[in-house]
């Protein structure tokens, strides 16, 4: 601005005048005082351009006196004769003072304009440079630096919580104390922009949202060195907006490259887990099937090999099925199963699992106790068969052949409840609520092989089913229920039974 | 046993599981062609005689689904599909491409003869409208269902559903399947239906509803009848 450039404007004002004066004073004789009276307004008009409105209403008041003085006779006197002149310099100070204001106003316009202008540069490109940040980090240096331009610090707030409420913010930019970082929560809470003027220094705290939620406060602070002060509000705050905008953009390249990667390891870890159990099932499909190939031989094997192929078998088979376990297991707690819910009557997966579990259930004696009018319950069949084969499975594995297992459903309030019941020596006392867990065995080093994992598969079967599965050990052996939640069957319509 | 009139295909990538299934059918009687690949299996095919192909749905060259709709283009050769539990989508996609059937593995020789000699016999239609089972007698002619010499009420739906199931006996039948043959099209969403139906066929002629010995369910994937 130009009145910081020339300070001492009044006393140059003053001199032109005085100069002028000087320069027409020889020419008294041969000029018209009319004339001279133009010299004094050109003196005021060009105070007014180049000087602005108050060294040109002081120009036009020192060139009145002055020509009063110097020119109108009697001279060097005050005193004026003629009573015309009166209007003279009535006329010639009101030309002064209407030219100064009009010169002074224009020129206001145009540095108001200039201002503008540079504010709206310094907006298009600090939203330039905002749109090539590639994170918070680079916005915030990048905001700091055109708010220097400005003769302003800069430090930004990002609000860190998903649920956006201000809890907790990242500081990006020049340290705050704690005070002002206080202040920053209460403008952002209230959305509301906050000054304050703290040992002389202006502060200001103006809250931003992207599209969808709050995101921050940006923090101005006017800079000692430069002594300015804040810029105005409307620029803060579109500045404010433009910081809003550029964090919400990084947040979302955020989402969208952790939601990218997150599908990747999701690929990979499918992709692993279907060649893992590719591989790892393969050769126990052919185990099995070179095992039982041999009691096909003839001529007939010696019957102790016979029999050593037939456990070969059933080892593979029980080997096969723990391989399952483990990679349902994967699969579950993975969290991605896709369950293929279907309206069907338990008992369907009652008789496919004990056809499964034919020669592991030829020794035992299997109750089945299921009311033959059981409402349809909606499960994944192939999954809650799982649960079934291996509680069946564990039911004869932990009792003495010849003993009874009892499978029984009921339907209450709860939904349908279905226990499997042996007659073993159940569980071990004290762990009832640990055999659900992962790798977790019946006791120290129990008599029977298996890796823990077929419970810890039941229950998450269950649990991704809505239901709950318990251990218990009653009238003498053990027992483990699970319930499954009953809902409103579609209704059958068509022909009467 | 078997009719010499062509060898069994074995397409399957894995020796071991190639040797132990080739190894049963020599013994059982059958000539047995081998592929380690989905192409080699189409060369063969085009080249020798086959009265039928076992498949593995695994294959690394190709598509088990892109294989069967390239054989089912030119031959309604039986289709045995080889596959692994907890591939049941897989099943019902081979099986509705054109597929007859499929084995779980790990499986056993004698479940592999079993399937196959149902799938040969299918192309020989016994025609009989009588059909035996435990203490049940059909009479698909007459619509009669007797057990133990006494008549067992078949609702008209019920016994539609039996017909179908007996005259594919051996064979899995997926729901989608039953459901068109026996309500026909339109109702691919009610599969409900089918296991509804299933059910009072259980209840009416097996001894143990809940343990059947006949009408076999092939979870996740449909029923089978078992004479």
């Amino acid at each position: 601005m130009p009145s910081h450039r020339f300070p001492p404007r009044y006393p140059i004002a003053l001199a032109l005048c005085a100069l002028t004066a000087l320069a027409a004073l020889p020419l008294r004789g041969w000029l018209d005082l009319a004339n001279i009276v133009m010299l004094f307004l050109l003196v005021v008009f060009i105070c007014a351009v180049r000087l602005g409105r108050g060294p040109a209403v002081a120009a036009a008041f020192a060139s009145v006196a002055l020509f009063d003085l110097l020119f109108v006779p009697p001279h060097l006197s005050f005193t004026v004769v003629d009573a015309q002149y009166l209007v003279t310099f009535t006329v010639m100070l009101a030309v002064g003072l209407i030219t100064s204001h009009l010169v002074a106003r224009v020129g206001e316009r145009t540095e108001a304009m200039q201002a503008r202008e540079h504010e709206t540069r310094t907006l298009y490109e600090l939203a330039r440079d905002l749109g090539a940040a590639l994170n918070v980090e680079q916005a915030a240096m990048i905001v700091d630096r055109h708010c220097r331009g400005l003769g302003m610090t800069a430090t930004l707030l990002i609000d860190v919580r998903p649920a956006g409420d201000g809890g907790d913010f990242a500081c990006h930019g020049a340290s705050l104390t704690d005070a002002e970082r206080g202040q920053a929560g209460a403008a952002y809470r209230d959305d509301r922009p906050t000054r304050i003027d703290a040992a002389g220094r202006a502060m200001m705290f103006l809250p931003f949202s992207g599209a969808t939620r709050p995101r921050g406060v940006l923090v101005v602070a006017a800079d000692h060195g430069q002594g300015r002060g804040l810029a105005p509000e409307p620029l803060l705050t579109a500045v404010a907006s433009l910081a809003g905008i550029a964090v919400e953009r990084l947040h979302y390249a955020d989402v969208a490259r952790q939601s990218e990667l997150e599908t990747q390891a999701e690929k990979l870890r499918s992709s692993l887990l279907s060649s893992i159990s590719h591989d790892l099932r393969t050769p126990l499909t052919s185990l099995v099937g070179l095992a039982d190939g041999l009691a096909d031989l003839r001529p007939r094997l010696a019957p102790e090999v016979a029999e050593t192929a037939a456990i070969m078998r059933e080892q593979a088979r029980a080997m096969h099925r723990m391989v399952t376990n483990l990679l349902d297991m994967a699969r579950l707690s993975a969290g991605r199963i896709a369950l293929n819910w279907q309206w069907q009557p338990f008992e369907e997966i009652v008789g496919s699992s004990v056809r499964l579990l034919d020669d592991l259930l030829a020794n035992h004696a299997l109750r089945v106790d299921l009311p033959p009018d059981l409402p349809l319950v909606r499960f994944d069949a192939v999954l809650m068969e799982r649960v079934l084969c291996n509680l069946l499975e564990n039911a004869a594995k932990y009792s003495d052949p010849g003993s009874a297992i009892d499978l029984i459903g009921r339907v209450d309030a709860g939904g349908l409840e279905i226990s499997v019941r042996n007659q073993g020596r159940g569980f071990p006392p004290g762990r009832l609520d640990k055999v659900f867990e992962l790798f977790e065995r019946g006791g120290p080093e129990p008599a029977v092989a298996g890796a823990g994992v077929g419970l810890a598969v039941c229950r998450a079967i269950v649990a991704a089913h809505g239901g709950e599965i318990v251990a218990e050990n009653r009238d003498g052996g053990a027992r483990v229920r699970f319930t499954l939640p009953m809902g409103q069957p579609p209704a059958l319509t068509g022909e009467p039974g | 046993m078997t009719e010499a009139v062509g060898a069994v295909l074995v397409v399957e990538d894995e020796p071991g599981i190639r040797r132990f299934v080739c190894d049963g059918l020599h013994r059982a009687g059958y000539r047995t062609t081998e592929a380690a690949t989905a192409h080699e299996g189409l060369a063969a095919m085009a080249s020798a005689e086959t009265q039928l192909v076992i498949l593995d749905l695994g294959l690394p060259d190709m598509d088990g689904l892109s294989f069967i709709g390239e054989v089912r283009r030119w031959s309604s050769l039986p289709i045995l599909i080889l596959s692994a539990r907890s591939r049941e989508q897989d099943k019902i996609a081979a099986l509705d491409a054109g597929a007859d059937d499929y084995l779980t593995k790990p499986f056993g020789v004698g479940e592999l003869l079993a399937r196959i000699r149902v799938l040969i016999r299918r192309h020989v239609p016994d025609g009989a409208p009588i059909h035996r089972f435990g203490a049940i007698e059909v009479d698909l002619a007459r619509r009669l269902a007797m057990r133990d010499g006494a008549d067992v009420h078949l609702t008209q739906i019920e016994f539609r559903l039996l017909a179908v199931l007996l005259g594919n006996s051996g064979k899995v039948m997926t729901h989608r399947h039953l459901m068109r043959e026996v309500w026909g099209p339109g109702h691919a969403d009610q599969e409900h239906y089918v296991r509804i139906y299933v059910r009072r066929l259980r209840q009416k002629l097996e001894d143990d509803a809940t343990r059947p010995r006949h009408i076999l369910t092939e979870t996740g994937v449909g029923y089978r009848f078992q004479p």
